[in-house]
């Protein structure tokens, strides 16, 4: 079993090479993580809300968009109701009237896709922001993206997208993930390989999305599919880590679940769909380096967990079968626990774990320090998320896998 | 504005830095499995110098006669029984582990401690013969075929044997041998006894092949007049 310790060791090298990269790279870039400043002109903005059953947060999210310092001729917002079942359609139609938005009904539910495309046809700006109904954005969002936008090359401009509501546990524990992804997304601007445009509040030219066909109306993940088409067009995307916006995250282990899985079979379904992109100099650093790197790292952390969690349970079963040879006697056999025992396990998996950890937890720091000036509450929240969240989304991983080559339905 | 490129320097510093951290962790964790059976080592060596110890006081007997000597061999015995089952715990334990370390010397430590169990099997026996002790000894032969079992039935021995030991402490004595070591010693006492599956258990003699459960063990040594 001696290759299984290999490949264990060697995915704890994936995963510290990975994290000493983006440290690396903030390090040299450090000068340039503050967003730009300063464009001259405003263009003609559209922002697209697709809503499906968002009758509890609809109305925040179209007032927050209202609220936008941005001049209002130039200000247009869709709210395309994809065949909600619940109030939204009619909230929304309330809302119209006080907002002045333009409203479209799709008489069923078509998909985020669908509805997206539906508002980019009927969208008369320049530029397209999509903006998730559950979702609130700060008022200078779009003063602070524009100007990356000088550069013709740029297609889009993602912001920096945290957590909305963080009351419970669960959300807290997302926060800090959220947290995580803008850093490792601003990381992945300095090298043009920003591979997902958030739902909530990327811009994007509108031309470009023309030019790439729009959103896939059929993917579980349409972020990172036009993402992807849009670095193939030849576009570049960048990242504002000023630009706030905020979006509800799951707050049950059932939904967090649910949603997991989406994302997860996405990305899967969309490395598969742009097989062609890996390794090819022809999509610059995004080919070559970030997705293989990025799937290294995902099988690396799944393998890690595996690993763990294969030894957890052979240990646990182990003892149970043992002391099940004694007819569970666990009184005499507690007299042969010894701390000498218990050190065995300070063995070299046991120290690259540590390394990895205090690797992963400068990187949060790190992140925290970039976007909130620091961790200023609920530091052993986010210690907890350190140690147990990478194992439970890398449980979801393999779940996703498994769903995957199951063929099992897709659901939204 | 200039495509992005993905810095060299970068690239570099971060194979090196990785590499250090990685291999260093790797070398810690080494050194500190080299010093786990270092440190078995000595207590092997402390071990033997017992055996030596427990041999010399044999020769009491002709100056000081069984009643002032019986004493003293039983607290040596009752001392080196102690000791000589930890390590035997704890080479099974480092081994158990599965991580990446010197075999060679791990070999060296099961050989080296099947020698000393052995001196101490035929110390103990001489010293039961010489003082009426009523301990109960075991030879308990192991060998790596049980490794290609599951569950692992000299695994599984070791551990009711363990049982039994803390029920009765230094009433039983446990020698564990290996079949795996090039100690002639050892392969004496498996041609005597004709030793051909793992684990075997020779309990007073008497010769018990295949895993014994914690119940029919129970029997056998109540036989011996150890009942629980």
């Amino acid at each position: 079993m001696i290759w299984l310790t290999f490949i264990n060791y060697g995915a704890w090298y994936v995963f510290i090479f990975i994290s000493i990269f983006w440290i690396l790279t903030l390090l040299k870039n450090r000068e340039h993580v503050a967003g730009r400043t300063g464009r001259r002109k405003y263009p003609s903005l559209s922002v697209i809300i697709p809503a499906h059953n968002e009758e509890d947060n609809i109305e925040e999210t179209v007032k927050s968009i209202s609220k936008l310092n941005y001049p209002k001729r130039l200000l247009e917002i869709i709210v395309v109701n994809d065949g909600s079942t619940d109030n939204t359609k009619n909230i929304a139609m309330r809302l119209k009237k006080k907002y002045n938005f333009r409203l479209f009904n799709n008489k069923i539910n078509k998909g985020k896709g669908h509805a997206l495309n539906r508002g980019i046809r009927a969208a008369r700006g320049e530029f397209i922001a999509c903006m998730d109904a559950d979702s609130i954005i700060e008022k200078d969002i779009m003063k602070k993206m524009l100007p990356y936008f000088d550069d013709p090359k740029v297609g889009s401009v993602t912001p920096s997208l945290k957590v909305w509501k963080k009351g419970s546990f669960l959300e807290k524990m997302q926060h800090a993930e959220y947290i995580l992804n803008i850093f490792l997304r601003k990381m992945l601007s300095f090298i043009d390989a920003v591979h997902v445009t958030p739902g909530v509040f990327s811009v994007y030219r509108k031309s470009v999305l023309r030019e790439v066909g729009g959103f896939d109306e059929h993917n579980l993940t349409e972020d990172m599919d036009i993402a992807l088409r849009i670095h193939k067009a030849g576009h570049t995307i960048e990242n504002n880590i000023e630009a706030n916006s905020y979006t509800l995250c799951p707050n049950s282990w059932k939904t967090l679940f649910k949603q997991r899985i989406r994302w997860y079979r996405g990305a899967l379904n969309n490395y598969y769909n742009y097989r062609h992109m890996l390794f090819n100099r022809k999509y610059g650093n995004l080919g070559i380096f970030f997705l293989p790197a990025n799937i290294i790292a995902i099988t690396s952390l799944v393998v890690i967990f595996a690993g763990m969690a294969w030894g957890y349970m052979r240990s646990t079963v182990d003892s149970l079968w043992k002391i099940n040879l004694v007819d569970w006697d666990v009184q005499v056999m507690l007299g042969t626990f010894d701390l000498e025992s218990l050190s065995l396990i300070i063995a070299t998996p046991l120290i690259l774990g540590i390394i990895g950890v205090l690797i992963g937890g400068f990187v949060l720091y790190k992140s925290f320090k970039m976007t909130e000036g620091g961790i200023k509450e609920h530091k052993p929240t986010y210690l907890i998320y350190l140690l147990v969240f990478p194992l439970i989304m890398m449980l979801f991983w393999i779940l996703a896998i498994f769903h995957e080559v199951a063929g099992m339905k897709k659901k939204w | 504005m200039t495509k992005k490129r993905l810095d060299k320097e970068i690239l570099i510093y971060t194979i090196i830095i990785s590499s250090l951290l990685f291999f260093g962790g790797v070398f810690i964790g080494y050194n500190i499995n080299m010093d786990r059976l270092s440190d078995i080592q000595k207590e092997i060596n402390n071990v033997n110098s017992d055996v030596d110890n427990f041999q010399l006081q044999f020769l009491f007997f002709d100056v000081l006669g069984e009643n002032a000597t019986c004493p003293l061999l039983k607290d040596t015995l009752a001392n080196i029984n102690k000791k000589s089952y930890e390590i035997g715990s704890k080479i099974t334990l480092a081994g158990q582990e599965g991580k990446i370390q010197d075999y060679s010397e791990q070999d060296n430590l099961i050989e080296e401690y099947s020698r000393v169990s052995v001196s101490y099997w035929l110390l103990a026996n001489k010293m039961k013969a010489s003082c009426e002790s009523n301990a109960t000894t075991i030879l308990f032969f192991i060998s790596k075929e049980c490794d290609n079992k599951i569950p692992n039935p000299c695994d599984d021995q070791g551990y009711v044997l363990t049982y039994y030991k803390e029920k009765f402490g230094n009433d039983l004595l446990v020698f564990t041998l290996s079949e795996d070591v090039e100690e002639a010693s050892v392969h004496v006492l498996k041609d005597f006894y004709n030793i051909t599956e793992y684990p075997t258990m020779i309990v007073e003699g008497d010769k018990y092949e295949n895993f014994v459960s914690k119940a029919e063990l129970g029997i056998i040594l109540c036989e011996h007049g150890m009942c629980v």
